[in-house]
């Protein structure tokens, strides 16, 4: 290594995102009670996901129409502990495949919106001038309609399905992490120790990759785990709108609660149960951000 | 601060207090206003213009014709007509017509009247004869006086002239025997209105824009639809509310409801919370989900419609492999009627074994294929006509709609596709919104299998199984020279008894042919609140459900 | 100053422009064209043909758009398939009834929220506080969709309290000379109508209501945390000034300015509740408008009503910063 890249790593030591911030973060979170009940509900969602078909007691699309004919949809009883919907559907075992379209979901759009959302951020922040305008511009733009609106136009345009939301959200995601990481980049531009890189002669995407990027990534991080949050209420929302899967006896839960505005009064349950799945996820992402937040935040390092 | 916090509180309290007393709005409304909460709002009140019910109800307490149905049932009864005759030929029929009737503008009623208003529909001028506005003109006349490109012109209309002979004696002149025409005219689309106010208020005059939605210039179907019925209008505030009012001059009983108020409320779960909390007394399309609900309610009661409407599959045979007869029968045997009836349609719903209902004449009660569910059936079928399991369809259902035939059309879809794919289909859903996508991609003939049905408009087989199966249509994709022969043939049919048996043959081969699966009868219903009394529902409602025989108790 | 609101509002030209081409391309990527969905039923190939021609729907799309941009300029914003009225009439009884609702719920967030996160940050880390916060993120947590059904069932259903639908009672003839229906109400002297209009806007305002709610009390009690150890703070207090006149004089009218932020920036997110809290108490507002619209096809409506909305949303943005401007001196010369 030489004197320049040994000089370069020590200078960036103090805020590059290895052991200090890192441990310090990790140590908090530990302490934090809200953040730990946001891992519990989180684990227990992602394990549902992941084992829905060992975990689910009946087949979540096994219709029964005699119990509907004997009077269902009704309430929980001891075969269907969450009871079942207007075409005979065991309710517990939609609500557990649920998760599965829930997360996936979430994790899709996230991505999505993550990842050409860094990228134009990093291109506007780091090459700046006329390029960085014009990305702004677009951005202002997009930021100018409402999100679930705009959302609801994408999907319109692309017709409705399960795949088209996933996208539509992603993309309405797009200029939130764009702003998050153009702001950062900024922001470390002219710090001195960037300067310091440069002078020496270190290239400008090294900088880039080993020191700005890791800077901003612990508030990319924070916003994405709420960005999954909103992800999983906004898909759920326009499932709501009847914009979700083309195939209606899919268990997605903001879909489970379409038609139920019609059986309020016969059937409250089946809002219930599939609304409070929504709470619980997005409230343990809800919880996990926050936590991550405070934890990440250096203001608040010094502070008990 | 605590002081302030219990100071607020208090207030808090207080405010609570007169929120909960304001909230009685109680049911102690004048007996003599009727609130009706409607499924939507009316298009127009000139009825020769319009085909939807939200149109048809408040029109048809305004005007009247010249025959009417019985309460309840389809028998064709007088109303301003006392009685008629038809010729020897079967060509003219003449109307002796009541006495003394006053349209409500204080212009008499005549045969002078009634000759004015059928000429008028015959000589509707070219923007007014689309199928969006006198749909029931063409349907039932099938013809005008100067016709624009494409309709019909007289040759081919049914209606040929109207003489009047004197005040009360009217002939109606037709170009060809028709045993329909009569039940016909007693839709509240033929009322006959007020010669003076059709042309004070330039009934005919406006626009008609490129959708067929007729745009008034004169105030006739807007503020002043003048007929010799129980009730006139006294405002319409446009989506908003239609208030009727007594008519002083009608020459019948004088009805107890001096005001009617029609209250469009489109989200079905609202209509329902809006009778429930008194803030109307009656309400129109329940949904069957919710008759348990209206039933268990002491303060409410359902009232049931007797059914005539029926729900089916449609099969565009254009697409194969539904151009085989093989491949409809086995869709026939693929689908569980008897459980999808008994379970969807809160117990007012029967499996349909053939598309005309029972209540209807040519309806037939023996003889008709039986296609029960049966999936080894459909699959063995399947096979036989050559094809490998499973056979993919594709298969469209609408949404953002609800109709007495399928209440839920979504779930209807997924009971199918379920029986479907375990009797050797593979089913790709397709749906798209019902106005105004689906309803204009079915009729193109764009879907391959779709759910649809059809509330009959009045309470003849022709209307069943003529309007569908007569000709080719796009929807069905099929040519059947023999069945349209013989509906032809049994529509032009004079005698009674045989136009009956032949129905009932007919409706016999359309199932033996099955360019549809029909699998259920409906019927659908309204709530009231059980101080109405004297409400009689009927199977062409919201029609013939007069509001002038109506009280509210207490 | 003066060059700052100029530069801002001269940037508002080129977003605007930017909009009103996203939303006419939008327009145009729907599936379906607008010839087909103008003559839904009688939609032949034939009749289509003649209605692009007719409308002008076949000429290149740099045409249309001039067009487009023309008939703007005359104040024309086009009609509703579905109802026939002007896309102008409908909006001036839609926008007031969207406003009505979005001012309610967000004056439900601050009067709720502002006193929560004060007391929470007074009592910080005890009982209290901790409520809020969990409260709060419970609050971010649930669908509009969901709470406003949850409130519907309680509410309206099971309790009878309050009415499920619409903004007035199903009786009521009231005139209505401003569409804003608790101001008719004062302007017409009428307490009976003031109660019916505050009955429905209550449940759709509190659904509404309940993110910004959430927001505004973590943003409040963050600040007044801030504020309380700031300097100048201690010093009032060594002064011995009463707490409350510290608070209220120096704690709450700096920790204010933050939340008059996230105030400001609430609009959007206002809205797009909107269009669910309007589905499910049937408010007659924009929101629902809209949704309908998408799924009637109704094209006029969706050029029309989606740019009128931008352009609101637009400048309630700009205002936002120029205020924020004006408070904060530091942010006019970035």
């Amino acid at each position: 290594m030489s004197v320049a890249e040994i000089e370069a790593v020590d200078v960036g030591y103090e805020v590059a995102p290895s052991g200090g911030l890192w441990r310090d973060a990790w140590w908090r979170l530990r302490r934090n009670p809200g953040a730990i009940a946001g891992f519990v509900l989180v684990g227990a969602f992602l394990l549902l996901a992941i084992f829905a078909p060992l975990v689910a007691p009946h087949n979540p699309n096994e219709q029964d129409l005699q119990a509907v004919i004997k009077g269902c949809p009704c309430g929980p009883s001891r075969a269907h502990l969450l009871g079942v919907d207007t075409l005979g559907r065991d309710e517990l075992s939609r609500i557990i495949f649920g998760a599965r379209f829930s997360l996936l979901i979430g994790v899709v759009a996230v991505t999505v919106g993550l990842t050409l959302g860094l990228l134009l951020g990093s291109i506007a922040g780091y090459v700046g001038g006329w390029i960085d305008s014009v990305i702004m511009r677009l951005m202002d733009i997009m930021l100018a309609i409402p999100g679930l609106l705009f959302a609801i136009g994408i999907v319109a345009m692309l017709k409705p399905g399960l795949f088209q939301i996933m996208i539509a959200v992603g993309v309405v995601n797009i200029p939130i992490f764009a702003r998050l990481l153009r702001g950062s980049i900024l922001a470390q531009r002219e710090n001195d120790f960037v300067l310091a890189a440069r002078s020496v002669g270190v290239k400008r995407w090294q900088i880039l990759g080993s020191h700005v990027l890791p800077n901003a990534i612990s508030p990319v991080i924070v916003q994405a785990t709420l960005a999954l949050a909103t992800a999983i209420i906004d898909v759920a929302g326009l499932g709501f709108l009847g914009l979700g899967p083309q195939d209606p006896g899919t268990p997605e839960w903001g879909t489970m609660l379409t038609e139920t505005d019609r059986y309020l009064q016969s059937a409250p349950y089946l809002a219930i149960f599939p609304g409070i799945a929504i709470v619980l996820s997005v409230l343990g992402f809800n919880l996990i951000g926050d936590g991550l937040r405070e934890a990440l935040d250096p203001k608040l390092r010094g502070r008990t | 601060m605590r002081r302030r916090v219990k100071v607020g509180f208090a207030l808090l309290a207080a405010l609570a207090a007169v929120w909960i007393a304001s909230t009685a709005t109680g049911s102690g409304k004048a007996a003599t206003t009727f609130v009706f909460g409607t499924e939507a709002d009316a298009t127009l009140l000139d009825p020769s213009l319009v085909s939807d019910g939200p149109s048809l109800r408040p029109t048809d307490q305004i005007f009247e014709s010249l025959v009417g149905f019985k309460l309840g049932g389809t028998k064709v009864v007088p109303e301003l007509a006392l009685n008629w005759k038809p010729s020897a030929n079967g060509l003219n029929w003449t109307f002796n017509l009541r006495h003394g009737v006053k349209f409500s503008d204080g212009t008499p009623f005549n045969a002078a009247a009634v000759c004015f208003n059928f000429n008028r529909w015959f000589n509707f001028p070219a923007p007014l004869q689309s199928d969006a506005l006198s749909y029931y003109w063409i349907t039932v006349f099938q013809g005008f006086k100067n016709p624009a490109a494409g309709n019909p012109g007289p040759d081919k209309a049914l209606y040929k002239g109207c003489r009047a002979q004197g005040q009360y004696k009217v002939t109606l002149m037709l170009t060809r025997r028709s045993s329909s025409f009569l039940a016909a005219i007693g839709l509240p689309n033929f009322g006959i209105a007020s010669p003076t106010a059709l042309k004070k208020y330039q009934a005919d005059a406006g626009t008609v824009d490129s959708t067929g939605v007729f745009h008034p210039t004169g105030t006739f179907a807007t503020q002043h639809p003048i007929g010799t019925g129980p009730y006139m209008l006294s405002s319409w505030q446009v989506g908003n509310r239609i208030e009727l009012v007594a008519n002083p001059r009608y020459w019948g009983k004088k009805p107890k409801i001096q005001r009617v108020i029609l209250r469009p409320i489109g989200d079905t779960a609202a209509r329902l919370q809006a009778l429930q909390t008194g803030e109307v007394q009656g309400i129109d399309g329940v949904n069957p989900a919710d008759f348990g609900t209206v039933r268990s309610n002491p303060k409410l009661q359902l009232k049931v419609r007797p059914v005539f409407s029926v729900g089916y599959i449609g099969i565009n045979q254009k697409k194969p492999p539904f151009d085989k007869l093989q491949v409809r029968q086995a869709l026939a045997y693929a689908i569980d009627k008897d459980t999808v009836a008994k379970a969807f349609y809160g117990g007012v719903g029967a499996p349909a074994n053939q598309f005309l209902p029972p209540a209807l004449f040519g309806h037939a009660n023996k003889g008709v294929p039986n296609y029960s569910y049966n999936p080894d059936k459909a699959k063995q079928l399947l096979q036989q006509a050559g094809l490998s399991l499973p056979v993919k369809v594709d298969f469209s259902y609408p949404t953002n709609v609800s109709r007495p035939y399928m209440p839920d059309p979504q779930r209807n879809f997924q009971a199918f596709q379920a029986s479907m794919e375990k009797a050797g289909f593979s089913v790709t859903p397709h749906s798209a919104p019902w106005r105004p996508d689906y309803r204009s991609a079915l009729q193109s003939g764009n879907y391959q299998l779709y759910l649809f049905g059809w509330i009959a408009d009045f309470g003849d087989p022709a209307n069943f199984l003529n309007v569908h199966f007569g000709s080719y249509t796009d929807q069905f994709g099929f040519t059947n020279q023999a069945l349209f022969n013989e509906l032809a043939k049994a529509d032009a049919e004079p005698n009674a008894e045989k136009r009956t048996a032949m129905y009932e043959q007919a409706s016999i081969d359309v199932m033996k042919f099955v360019p549809v699966v029909p699998y259920v009868w409906a019927g659908s219903a309204i709530a009231l609140d059980k101080n109405v009394k004297g409400y009689v529902v009927g199977p062409i409602g919201p029609t013939n459900e007069p509001y002038a025989r109506l009280s509210i108790s207490g | 100053m003066l060059r700052f609101v100029v530069r801002r509002l001269l940037l508002l030209i080129p977003i605007l422009f930017g909009v009103s081409v996203l939303v006419f391309a939008w327009i145009h990527a729907l599936p379906g064209s607008p010839a087909e969905a103008l003559l839904g039923e009688h939609a032949t190939p034939q009749a289509v043909a003649r209605l692009r021609h007719m409308y002008g729907l076949d000429k290149p799309i740099p045409i249309q758009y001039w067009n487009y941009l023309k008939t703007l300029a005359h104040g024309d914003l086009g009609t509703s398939i579905t109802t026939q009225r002007t896309i102008t009439f409908e909006l001036g009884h839609r926008f007031p009834a969207t406003v009505e609702l979005a001012l309610s719920a967000m004056l439900f967030s601050i009067i709720v929220g502002v006193p929560l996160g004060f007391v929470a940050a007074k009592r910080y880390g005890g009982l209290l506080d901790h409520f809020s916060l969990v409260g709060s993120l419970i609050g971010i947590s649930i669908p509009i969709f969901f709470l406003g059904l949850i409130l519907k069932y309680i509410f309206a259903v099971r309790l009878g309290w309050l009415p499920s639908i619409g903004r007035e009672s199903v009786l009521a003839t009231r005139p209505h000379p401003t569409n804003f229906y608790l101001l008719d109400a004062i302007i017409e002297g009428d307490p009976g109508a003031f109660w019916d209009a505050l009955r429905h806007l209550i449940l759709p305002a509190v659904a509404l209501g309940s993110i910004p709610l959430a927001v505004v009390a973590r943003i409040t009690r963050a600040a007044v945390l801030d504020v309380q150890n700031e300097d100048y703070v201690r010093t009032a207090r060594a002064k011995g000034l009463a707490p409350f006149v510290v608070d209220s004089r120096h704690v709450m009218r700096n920790a204010l300015l933050p939340v008059s932020t996230i105030v400001g920036l609430q609009t959007g997110l206002l809205l797009s509740g909107a269009v669910l809290t309007e589905t499910i108490f049937a408010w007659p507002g924009i929101g629902s408008w809209l949704k309908d619209a998408i799924f009637n096809r109704d094209y006029p409506v969706l050029q029309g009503g989606v740019l009128f909305v931008a352009t609101v949303f637009v400048f309630v943005n700009l205002l936002v910063d120029l205020s924020y401007a004006i408070i904060n001196p530091r942010i006019r010369y970035s």
